[in-house]
């Protein structure tokens, strides 16, 4: 089900060129994001921008998982929250830093992920994304009934400092700027994931798994490997919300957090390396520009995600990409690609 | 002497959830069994039933006029969500599973935005309490569990032994054969997805009866739902129903001998260790959802 609003995915096997055009525009879109605190926006501006941020991350995992092996995770909201906590409660106990939660908090959400993935994968088709919801509600519970180890319903608070070569990052333009970065950091490394032998491995398992395995492909391996690095991704964007916020509580990592970044990743489309940057920013902005309060944004955001799947099953980005190419049809190696995916929908709606 | 009192006391409570858990699980087992449609705003329709019934009480009718309310207006909503959206989902489960989340969200809002999040109770429509021999009988928990028994019988003797019944079990066998057959398939997941909606109002109304409502309700309840409907079998009605019985007990013991807080917890265990080890279900059911394959 390759579309023709994703050439990168065809082209990467014979030259590294065209697949380093699809990361620049996110890379420029970035370096412009950085920009921003020069026009001192308001401190709201940031803070939302913030928390964009730290989803898009998690959407990077999220994106290889889903948009390349063709894997739905509905709970995972829950590894964040994994990661989130890791940061608290080592910052409590331990007394250990941001610096070093982030490979601790990625290690701990990988671990969950595969501790999730391993029976979730055994169970076949659409089950698995039932058990990925059970799994992430399950945390939650786990959580609030924690005792004081996880803080129960009120949960942690996370104290300390985060500082970067002696600087103090918790001025909120600076942490914007760290997030700006991590962003960039998991956008080129989604990217490089979905470029590299791995990712055309994985996509080989998403086109048609038996055949992918009849290739000697270790199809149960490698979608548990894709869980984990959707774990990584997670955890670290745990991390930045839990010292962004200062302060996290069981409900944040609950049902509504994983549809809503389910939402984020199936409205930027799952397969473009801008979708999650996309995603993210829509969502977190939309209610915003349409001055919603929360209730009404919520109602918004499920209306979108039922359309969004019904209407543009490629997602919102990919979809306007496509009605582009359609109205300015040009080159003919691209109307072969918009044939082709014409095909391939067409075999994927009889299966 | 006292402590066999609490036992009987926990059995009888817990017959009381298990009988609403019973009615969604019916519901779902149906709606996923038979049709292949993974709906979990299922939950919320059986919210929705209790905030028609709260709405109907509370503007004056009968307690079994607005169960009767509850009913009709879930089953349309279920016609109205199935011709709108559900059906152009059939051939990508996961696709309804999702679009089945967007519609949690947006009904729970829909009635927070027009009815605050608050609990919602009505006055109990049965107020007698029988005292046999040192166990107290609530006369409404024993409504609920009569009109069950009542609705799910009809609903086992619909889908087993009437003409339209065998002719759904054998669209489910082979879809394409029996529309041969002269089988209105696609009416029949319509029939089956409002025969179950019209089940979760029910349930809806009956538990408001029981217990205070919120507009959250419907989460927890769902996965109870599903729960119950994968450990008796998808399609299996008889197998619900018993797989309801043991979760809502265990319910009621784990209430009553201080473990409430691990209550929701339940469901998400028994039903990630049933897909886990025994996928088609305790009692056997049909081999998953292949209308919609």
């Amino acid at each position: 089900m390759n579309n023709g609003a994703e050439p990168q995915g065809r082209h990467s096997t014979n030259s590294a060129v065209p697949a380093l055009r699809s990361l620049l525009p996110v890379l420029v879109v970035l370096t412009l994001i950085a920009l921003v605190p020069l026009l001192s926006p308001s401190n709201r501006f940031l803070s939302l921008a913030i928390s964009a941020g730290i989803n898009v991350i998690a959407l990077y995992g999220l994106s290889v998982l889903f948009g390349q092996t063709g894997i739905l995770s509905m709970g995972h909201a829950a590894l964040v929250g994994v990661g989130a906590y890791t940061a608290a409660i080592l910052a409590r106990d331990f007394g250990i830093g941001f610096w070093l939660a982030l490979p601790a908090a990625a290690l701990t959400s990988a671990v969950f992920a595969m501790i999730v993935g391993i029976p979730s994968l055994r169970v076949g088709g659409h089950h698995f994304v039932i058990m990925t919801f059970a799994f992430g509600q399950l945390l939650a519970i786990v959580l609030t009934n924690g005792g004081d180890y996880t803080g129960a319903a009120t949960g942690l608070d996370i104290v300390g400092p985060v500082t970067l070569f002696g600087a103090d990052m918790g001025d909120l333009t600076r942490y914007y700027l760290m997030v700006v970065a991590f962003v960039a950091i998991a956008a080129v490394a989604s990217w490089a994931i979905i470029n590299s032998p791995y990712g055309r491995t994985l996509r080989a398992i998403r086109e048609n798994e038996k055949l992918a395995a009849s290739l000697g492909i270790n199809v149960g391996g490698h979608k548990i490997g894709a869980f984990v690095v959707s774990g990584i991704f997670a955890g670290i964007s745990g991390v930045l919300l839990a010292n962004f916020l200062g302060h996290i509580s069981p409900t944040q990592f609950a049902s509504f957090p994983s549809i809503y970044l389910a939402l984020m990743v199936m409205i930027g489309g799952a397969r473009l390396i801008a979708g999650p940057l996309a995603g993210g920013i829509l969502v977190a902005f939309l209610p915003e520009v349409l001055n919603l309060d929360p209730v009404q944004s919520r109602i918004v955001y499920g209306v979108c995600l039922i359309a969004v799947i019904l209407l543009l099953p490629e997602g919102l980005i990919a979809g306007i990409v496509a009605a582009v190419r359609k109205v300015f049809v040009a080159k003919p190696n691209e109307r072969q690609e918009l044939e082709h995916s014409a095909v391939s929908k067409a075999s994927e709606a009889r299966r | 002497m006292q402590a066999v009192d609490i036992f009987i006391q926990q059995i009888l409570n817990g017959l009381s959830i298990a009988s609403v858990i019973t009615l969604i699980a019916v519901g779902v087992t149906l709606i996923f069994g038979l049709t292949g449609i993974i709906n979990f705003a299922h939950g919320e329709f059986l919210m929705i039933g209790g905030i028609v019934t709260w709405l109907a009480v509370s503007a004056g009718l009968g307690f079994p006029l607005a169960v009767v309310l509850a009913i009709l207006a879930v089953g349309l909503m279920g016609y109205v969500l199935e011709r709108g959206i559900f059906r152009f989902t059939l051939e990508r489960p996961t696709n309804g599973f999702i679009v089945s989340l967007g519609l949690i969200v947006v009904l729970q809002h829909v009635v927070v935005l027009f009815w605050n999040p608050n609990q919602k109770s009505i006055p109990r429509p049965l107020t007698t309490v029988w005292d046999v021999g040192g166990v107290r009988i609530a006369s409404v928990r024993v409504m609920v569990v009569m009109i069950t028994i009542v609705v799910v019988a009809l609903s086992f003797r619909m889908i087993t032994a009437s003409r339209y019944g065998r002719a759904l079990r054998a669209s489910v066998e082979d879809r394409d054969t029996a529309a041969l057959m002269g089988i209105p398939v696609r009416r029949y997941i319509t029939g089956v997805f409002v025969l179950g909606s019209a089940l979760a109002g029910l349930g809806g109304a009956l538990l408001i009866a029981l217990f205070p409502i919120t507009p959250f309700i419907g989460g927890t309840m769902v996965m109870k739902g599903f729960a119950v409907a994968l450990i008796g079998g998808l399609g299996n009605i008889y197998g619900a129903v018993a797989a309801g019985l043991i979760l809502g007990i265990v319910e009621g013991f784990s209430a009553g001998y201080g473990f409430s807080q691990w209550t929701d917890a339940y469901p998400f265990v028994l039903m990630i260790l049933v897909l886990l080890f025994c996928p088609h279900g305790l009692f056997g059911g049909t081999s998953g959802p292949r209308m919609a394959s």
